[in-house]
Formats: structure tokens, C-alpha cells, sequence
């Protein structure tokens, strides 16, 4: 392995192994941004969770005549 | 696939095969120097990533701004993400610039002003970070992360570009290595301050005389923990008001000059000098190092758009989970 080192031939040496990283850098980024691209696009197709119950607020008058309660919030629309 | 989508994958490519000309070119396309041999070749990898953490701190700022105003979680997202980025870069600057220094200065690490200015830059955004994981509750995390990144981001240009030229002088190439740019040097005199440092290097006049048409300082020279002491004679030419002999440093590639005499008051003004100076006035070194820095700023958009995404998609994934696990 020695041979790698030698004067002539050093420069050529560190370039393969820069170029290597580079490459092995360029490949992993690409995986990434495609399994990131695959799990957004799965996500965006995946039907909407059932949406929670919106609160719902009676207003009652008590110890008085007796009313119809009111609603201040609408239930939302499923 | 969509048009959009088919050119930004087009994009990506092109950066690959991009990156890898300008590796290929970084030890086939510039030349040598002289005196520094294949290490000067390192400007190619160092310099653009310190520029890129510049612009990428500089995002990370401009998205905290946004967040504090808007509140959107993806400004948020967008913030860390050029911050973590920035980081990296920041982080391949230094240690690419140990590297040049290992083989220039004859230590990885020697508390050079420029050193010690991005080491404090990159323990500032490490805070970031620590105090982004110290936080549980988001909103709060979000909303004083951000307040502090606005304070990181004042302290970035001072450390990377007024801090180092602070200093008397420093070994950065910066005014070593680059014709144009100032590196004052110091003012020593025989019958007043005789004693000067220039980076870690300390410099005492021990005379100075005419000599036909050029004048001499005899400079005692010291390097760190005195390891090497040696009396070095530069020259300067009095017609021509230019130095002439620079004489190297004991045990290091640097050379002495004497740049301004003041004969008659004893006063010299003593500089160094690294050989390779003009680095960049070499046309295949220049537009080498022009295309670097525009590959490595197409890196940095890609790395950050890919990581800001990963951190919406996580988001997401967390609040599916929350929402699955409610009653019904």
C-alpha cells in the first residue's frame, strides 16, 4: 500500500479518495431526499384522520324561569 | 413525475458531476506554489465552505425573524435547518484551515485570531442547538430559539470578519496570501518600542543601518515557547522603496520583510510574508476557485431544503401519532 504514498503518485491518490467521498456524500444525499420525497407524497395520499369533536358550549339559565338552552358554538362540520 | 420536480432532480445531478469537476480540478486544473507545493491547493475547499457558513447563518437569522413575526412552524423549521448546515460548513472550514495550518504554521491549532474567532462562532450556535434539546414545551422552544438565533447571527460578522482583522497582525492568509489586502504589520524602533509580535511570532529590533542603497534591521526572532530563537536580516531597497531580502522564519514557511524605514528615527515597519503570495492572481486557481464557491452554495441549498423538509415530515409524522392515539 506504500506505493500510494509515493511522491508521484500522492496527488492521484488523494484525489481517488476525495472523489470517492464526494460520490459516496452525493449517493447518500440522493437516497435521503428520495425516501423523503416518498414519505411526503404518502402522507399528503393518506386519507385525513377522523377530525377531533369540536367543543361545544351551553349557556342555561338555572334558579330562574326556565329557557331554551343556547348554543355559542357551532358543532363542526364532519 | 412533474415538470418542477423533473428539474430540480435535473439540478441535483448537474451539482453532482459539478462537485466532482471541481474535485477533479482541485489536483489537476491549479498549479503548485511555490513553498507551499499541493497545500495551497486546500483554498478551493476551504474558503467557499466559510463563505457558505456565512450565508447560511445569515438564513438561519433571516427564517428566526420570520418565525418571531409570523409564527409558522415551517420558518421555525427553516431556521434550524441553515443553522445546522451552517454548522457543518463552519465546522469543514476549520478543520480544512487545521489542515492547511498543519502543514503552513507546523501545528494543526495555535490560537491564531482567526482560529479563535470561528472556534467561538461554532461554540455559540453549538448553544443553539443545546438550548433548542433543553426546551419540551414547542412553542416556547420555538419562540426563544429563535429570539437567540437573532443574537448569534449580530455576533457572526464580527466574528468572521472584524474580530480577526482586530488584531495586530495574524498568520491567516488572509493578509498573507492574497496581494490587495492589508496586513499592517508592526512599527518597531531601536530607541523606543523595540519589541513586536506578529501572530504568535515575537519580534524584537536589535538595530537597523544603511548599507549602500539599502537598509538593514537586525530582528531577533522567537517563535512560541521559545523553541526557536534566531537574528534575521531583511532588507529594503531605498530607491525603489520596496523590501528585498525576506528572510525565513526558523522551522516555518514564513519569510520577514521589512516594508517602511524611518532612518533617522531608527523605526522600521517589519511584516511577514508567506510564499505563494497572489494565490488567486493564477487564472485556473481563480476560476477553480469561482466555481467552488458556487457548487458548495448549490450544496448548501439542497442540504438545507432537504433537511427543513425532513424536520416538516417528522412533525407531521409526530402530530399523525398524536391524533391516532386519541379516544375515539
Amino acid at each position: 500500500m506504500n506505493f500510494l504514498l509515493d511522491p508521484a503518485i500522492a496527488l492521484y491518490t488523494a484525489l481517488a479518495v476525495a472523489l470517492s467521498v464526494w460520490i459516496g456524500v452525493f449517493i447518500f444525499l440522493w437516497r435521503v431526499d428520495s425516501a423523503a420525497r416518498e414519505l411526503r407524497r404518502r402522507l399528503d395520499d393518506e386519507s385525513p384522520a377522523r377530525p377531533a369533536a369540536a367543543p361545544r358550549a351551553t349557556l342555561e339559565v338555572r334558579g330562574g324561569r326556565t329557557q331554551q338552552p343556547v348554543s355559542i358554538t357551532e358543532p363542526k362540520a364532519e | 413525475m412533474g415538470a418542477g420536480l423533473r428539474l430540480a432532480q435535473t439540478a441535483k445531478l448537474l451539482l453532482g458531476v459539478w462537485m466532482a469537476g471541481i474535485v477533479v480540478a482541485m489536483f489537476l486544473v491549479i498549479p503548485p506554489y511555490v513553498g507551499l507545493g499541493d497545500a495551497g491547493r486546500i483554498i478551493v475547499m476551504h474558503v467557499p465552505t466559510a463563505w457558505v457558513t456565512t450565508v447560511a447563518f445569515a438564513l438561519s437569522a433571516f427564517y428566526s425573524a420570520r418565525y418571531l413575526w409570523k409564527r409558522r412552524a415551517a420558518d421555525d423549521s427553516g431556521a434550524v435547518a441553515a443553522a445546522e448546515v451552517g454548522f457543518l460548513f463552519c465546522a469543514l472550514a476549520t478543520i480544512t484551515g487545521a489542515l492547511f495550518a498543519n502543514i503552513v504554521w507546523g501545528t494543526f491549532w495555535n490560537w491564531d485570531p482567526r482560529e479563535t474567532s470561528i472556534l467561538v462562532l461554532l461554540l455559540i450556535y453549538a448553544a443553539y442547538f443545546a438550548l433548542r434539546s433543553a426546551l419540551d414545551d414547542v412553542e416556547r422552544r420555538r419562540r426563544l430559539s429563535a429570539a437567540y438565533n437573532l443574537f448569534a447571527a449580530v455576533t457572526m460578522p464580527f466574528l468572521l470578519f472584524v474580530a480577526p482583522r482586530l488584531a495586530d497582525s495574524t498568520l491567516h492568509p488572509n493578509c498573507a496570501f492574497i496581494q490587495g489586502s492589508t496586513c499592517d504589520g508592526v512599527w518597531l524602533e531601536t530607541k523606543g518600542v523595540r519589541i513586536g509580535q506578529l501572530g504568535d511570532v515575537v519580534l524584537a529590533l536589535q538595530g537597523l543601518e544603511q548599507r549602500g542603497d539599502v537598509a538593514v534591521a537586525y530582528v531577533e526572532v522567537r517563535t512560541p515557547g521559545l523553541q526557536n530563537v534566531a537574528l534575521l536580516e531583511p532588507t529594503f531597497e531605498l530607491a525603489s522603496g520596496k523590501p528585498a531580502d525576506r528572510p525565513e522564519f526558523p522551522g516555518q514557511q514564513f519569510l520577514l520583510a521589512v516594508e517602511a524605514v524611518d532612518l533617522a528615527n531608527g523605526r522600521a515597519l517589519l511584516n511577514i510574508e508567506a510564499p505563494g503570495t497572489g494565490l488567486l492572481s493564477n487564472s485556473r486557481t481563480f476560476w477553480t476557485f469561482m466555481a467552488a464557491n458556487l457548487g458548495f452554495l448549490g450544496l448548501f441549498i439542497w442540504l438545507y431544503r432537504l433537511r427543513a423538509d425532513v424536520l416538516v415530515l417528522q412533525e407531521r409524522l409526530a402530530r399523525r401519532e398524536v391524533v391516532h392515539e386519541l379516544p375515539a
